[in-house]
């Protein structure tokens, strides 16, 4: 194992010196040494195959073979980029013989700005008020912001701002979530918001009852609800849209009751998850300032764990703990071990996203096909100990953004008043609030109406593709159908597909209007539709 | 065994069916003695929230700044006096009980129209609620038919109208503009061209069915087919309103291009809404109830529609009459087909709006406000709940949103008790909220 530094130690230590300016100076300095390398992340792969391959056997079950360079190109984009690859990088990939290829592949997606983009693309969604007015704009300010944090900085620093942003949507974008409509978000949703995505606990059951078998008290949630009350704007509806999110100390849980004859309040001081109280310290600092610091302390329980199985969750399909959201006692992860280990190095690192990332995307585990050699119970086994992949679907912006890579931008919509916000008018569409799983298709006739009929997927963009299509003289229609299903599914055809394909286009006739048609028909397929 | 319903050919096979339309729908209305006919539900959302005091509870009793400029006129019942302008929907009381006691939660527009539409306010929760269309499609839709059990006509509050934990067979159709038809039922090109597109896509897909057996990718297969199956059905002429009289088009509205233009300043709606457009998806409402589609969910005023903060007057003025016609065409035309008994019809927004006009507006109000049901077999011809003076409170017969939902579902037949099993959670779900007691308005029923 190799570690520039000792992390934790360090961190402690920057910690309490961090108001000097020596201390700052020192954790600038470190900052480019510190962060987790490529060597580290490799070594995690290693590890983690090794527990997931161990239980494998344990159970004597066969894990699937690896991916073809196919599967992995087109799965590795999706996850790390949120769109599919394009013609040029799916051929470029395909074509290289060296034998690292994967892992540069990892290192270049990684240090991509698309990475940021797509992660803020699924933490704006999880972070905004779906009911929230002038929510388009929001989110596009929000993205942005994000996209720049989960480029730059580490987990804990995001986290932070966020928890503790202040001020007006406009100067701090990180604002937005604290907000909804003209009003801070209601102190019983931040308190849910924030044990569910940063923490991996459901609180809320417990916001009016004890929860029936988690350890989950009512004290508990308004404990932790005590935090967001010195925001909120009692008899104040302006405050927000004047002077932004400020932090007014006499708001307490028994004031906000007593201000708005709020049902259910059950006045709590401030107490974290666990059961600590507030130091006196603390006390003087704003109190979300204070739950930052504890949420983001490397001995804080949850915080690494929920954002090791959340990330996990999303790469794989599934959480070591599922639902992603609910770890408790009596919801045992299926690895327990793997969770302890990635949640140890990730906190090591820093909280560095990327280099948790780089290790699972590393892994054997994850460049498994998805392709099950065994059926019926077998099959099912082997799925659910991560011996094979699972098959993901598509999200709404997934869909978007691999429809703009394979065809170009969007054109108008047919029979849609053309509103602005195109991208957002079809991730709404498309969309499904809060966090489905990644691998449940939840899409009906409506969307498969629009999906085939509207300009948006076919429409006069497929020409467009087509032409951009290498039909120089000479080749072949054999080559022209594979360069379609490279630019489409990142893959060639089977020789039965091609032979299909080919029998196709002599029956439309034209080539180029066979192709158009064949286009259609491939985004139209359950295989564009999913991340296998 | 993966691919076994991929029906090969299905655009192809199932177009040559010739039923004229007529026929078809007047066979399956004749096909339904009243009394025995499943019930379906239309919900006339009113976006915005109108103002009760100016519509369905009026105050004539009332200083002058709540009050407010509209008259109260009788009814075709004794004692129940509503605003001057519903002069149609006067004549037809004896079919509906105004219910003058909601008293809800939410003042905020998305927050209160999420509320009345799922029954939960729960916002934040790790829960997505389906929306009433949504379990009345569940609970009252039929399995294996071509229409949609949820369909939604004009831009509606897309949040709340979401079949949630439900899932994608209660996803809500939505017509956006009723004039225009359904957008997207027709392919891009020639039939014959998508004829053969379908016939590729099956043979492509059941290879990959073959090779990953998974059913994420099943579930994306048959939905297309039911997308086929809708765009190849003789039901889609449901949604063609081109095939009805024109003497019948015009009952419900004015057509567009004669809608009464608002005064000169005046914004009756802001976004895409046609004047005249709510008329005809009342009727294209009609058409679908008479197709077996259990809930339609007819939206007036996308934009800024009942939310008369400004100009209240005279924009209440315009809506209501507008809606006047409309609702009062719906009932009278489910009543000569026999359909009234076996079709709620409910109106309401999302609140009421302040007794106090300052500055020619009225505010949201939640604590005391009117919703209508009409038809589906209720005692009509009553108002339940009472407000004091001015409208501003209850003072008789409260009524919350469990207690308004689980009577709409009594009305239609679904028990509004029954647990759902939303997956991920780990309690069952009742379809109304019933950790409060719930007091069912019986007077109705």
């Amino acid at each position: 194992m190799i570690f520039t530094c000792h992390r934790p130690v360090f961190r402690a230590a920057l910690r309490r010196l961090i108001q000097t300016f020596i201390a700052f100076a020192l954790l600038a300095g470190a900052a480019g040494v510190c962060r987790a390398g490529q060597a580290d992340a490799a070594e995690l792969a290693k590890l983690i195959d090794q527990q997931v391959e161990a239980r494998l056997k344990s159970e004597g079950v066969r894990a699937a073979e690896l991916a073809d360079d196919a599967e992995f190109v087109r799965r590795v984009h999706l996850d790390l980029h949120g769109t599919v690859p394009t013609l040029e990088q799916a051929k470029r990939f395909l074509a290289d013989a060296t034998p690292d290829k994967r892992a540069r592949l990892v290192d270049s997606l990684l240090a991509d700005a698309r990475y940021g983009q797509h992660l803020a693309d699924l933490w704006q969604g999880y972070l905004i008020s779906p009911l929230a007015d002038d929510q388009t704009k929001r989110a596009e300010r929000l993205r942005g912001w994000l996209a720049e944090q989960f480029n730059t900085k580490p987990w804990d620093q995001i986290a932070t701002a966020l928890l503790t942003a202040t001020g007006k949507m406009e100067d701090n974008p990180a604002v937005t979530y604290l907000i909804e409509g003209r009003l801070p978000r209601a102190v019983p949703d931040l308190t849910d918001l924030t044990s569910r995505y940063l923490l991996g606990v459901r609180l809320n059951c417990a916001q009016c009852h004890d929860h029936p078998f988690v350890k989950w008290k009512q004290e508990e949630f308004w404990g932790m609800a005590a935090f967001f009350t010195q925001i909120q704007t009692p008899k104040r509806a302006k405050q927000v849209y004047e002077k932004g999110v400020v932090d007014d100390p006499s708001l307490t849980l028994a004031t906000l009751r007593d201000a708005a004859a709020i049902d259910g309040f059950m006045p709590r001081p401030p107490t974290f998850l666990g059961g600590q109280a507030l130091t006196a310290d603390a006390k003087a600092t704003p109190h979300r300032v204070a739950l930052a610091q504890w949420l983001t302390a490397p001995e804080n329980p949850w915080f690494a764990r929920a954002t090791v199985n959340r990330t996990w969750w999303r790469l794989m399909g599934r959480g070591i703990v599922q639902p992603v959201d609910d770890m408790h006692e009596a919801n045992a992860p299926s690895h327990p071990q793997l969770l302890d280990l990635l949640t140890r190095r990730f906190t090591e690192s820093g909280f560095d996203l990327k280099f948790l990332t780089r290790a699972i995307v590393s892994s054997r585990a994850y460049q498994r096909t998805s392709r099950p050699a065994e059926s019926g119970e077998a099959a099912d086994k082997q799925a659910a100990l991560f011996g094979r992949m699972a098959i993901k679907v598509l999200s709404a912006g997934q869909l978007y953004d691999s429809l703009e890579t394979v065809c170009g931008p969007a054109t108008k919509v047919t029979g849609i008043d053309a509103r602005a916000g195109t991208r957002w008018e079809f991730t709404q569409f498309f969309g499904d609030s809060g966090d489905p799983e990644p691998t449940a298709y939840r899409r009906g006739i409506p969307h498969l109406l629009r999906q085939m009929n509207s300009g948006q997927f076919a429409g006069r963009n497929l020409d467009g593709l087509v032409a951009r299509l290498d039909t120089a003289a000479g080749k072949s229609p054999d080559g022209t159908v594979s360069e379609l299903f490279l630019a489409i599914l990142s893959r060639p055809p089977s020789e039965s597909e091609l032979r299909q394909a080919k029998g196709y286009l002599e029956r439309v006739g034209s080539t180029s209007n066979g192709l158009r048609e064949l286009a259609w028909v491939l985004l139209m397929t359950s295989e564009f539709s999913l991340n296998h | 065994m993966m691919h076994a319903h991929l029906n090969r050919r299905s655009f192809l096979t199932t177009t040559a069916a010739g039923l004229s339309l007529n026929g078809w729908l007047g066979r399956l209305a004749a096909a339904a003695p009243a009394g025995q006919r499943p019930k379906s539900c239309i919900l006339l959302w009113m976006a915005g929230g109108p103002s009760h005091i100016d519509t369905f509870d009026p105050k004539p009793e009332a200083p002058a700044d709540i009050r407010g400029e509209f008259q109260a006129i009788e009814t075709s019942v004794p004692g129940i006096h509503i605003s001057e302008h519903f002069p149609r929907f006067a004549k037809l009381m004896q079919h509906a009980a105004i219910l003058r006691g909601m008293s809800t939660l939410e003042s905020d527009h998305k927050l209160a129209t999420y509320h009345l539409h799922t029954g939960y306010q729960n916002r934040a929760g790790a829960v997505s609620f389906p929306s009433l269309g949504a379990i009345v499609a569940k609970e009252l839709g039929k399995r294996d038919v071509a229409l949609p059990n949820f369909i939604t006509i004009g831009r509606g509050p897309q949040e709340a109208l979401t079949s949630g934990f439900l899932g994608p067979d209660q996803q809500p159709l939505t017509v956006n503009d009723p004039i225009r038809g359904l957008d997207f039922i027709e392919p891009a090109g020639e039939a014959e061209k998508f004829s053969r597109q379908i016939e590729l896509l099956q043979g492509f897909d059941a290879a990959f069915h073959a090779r990953y057996q998974n059913p994420a990718g099943e579930t994306h297969h048959t939905s297309i087919n039911r997308a086929v199956r809708l765009m190849n059905s003789q039901q889609k002429e449901a949604f063609n309103l081109s095939k009805e009289p024109e003497s019948i088009r015009e009952m419900y509205g004015p057509p567009p291009a004669a809608a009464t233009r608002p005064a000169p300043g005046v914004k009756i709606t802001s976004g895409g809404e046609r004047p005249g457009s709510f008329g005809q998806g009342c009727l294209m409402a009609r058409r679908l109830v008479e197709a077996g589609v259990p809930f339609v969910e007819v939206v007036m005023g996308d934009g800024v529609g009942w939310d008369t903060h400004r100009d209240n007057f005279p924009r209440v003025r315009a809506l209501s009459l507008e809606c006047d016609a409309a609702m009062s065409a719906l009932v009278t035309d489910l009543k000569s087909r026999g359909l009234l008994d076996s079709t709620l019809v409910v109106w309401m927004g999302e609140f009421g709006r302040t007794p106090q006009c300052t500055g020619g507006g009225r505010n949201h109000w939640s604590r005391a406000w009117s919703s209508v049901l009409i038809g589906g077999g209720i005692r009509g011809g009553q108002v339940v709940g009472r407000t004091d003076r001015d409208g501003a409170a209850v003072v008789e017969r409260p009524i919350s949103v469990p207690d308004f939902l689980g009577t709409v579902c009594t009305v239609l037949g679904v028990d509004y008790k029954r647990k759902n099993r939303p997956p991920g959670v780990p309690r069952p779900v009742p379809i109304v909220d019933t950790s409060k007691e719930i007091k069912l308005l019986t007077e109705v029923l």
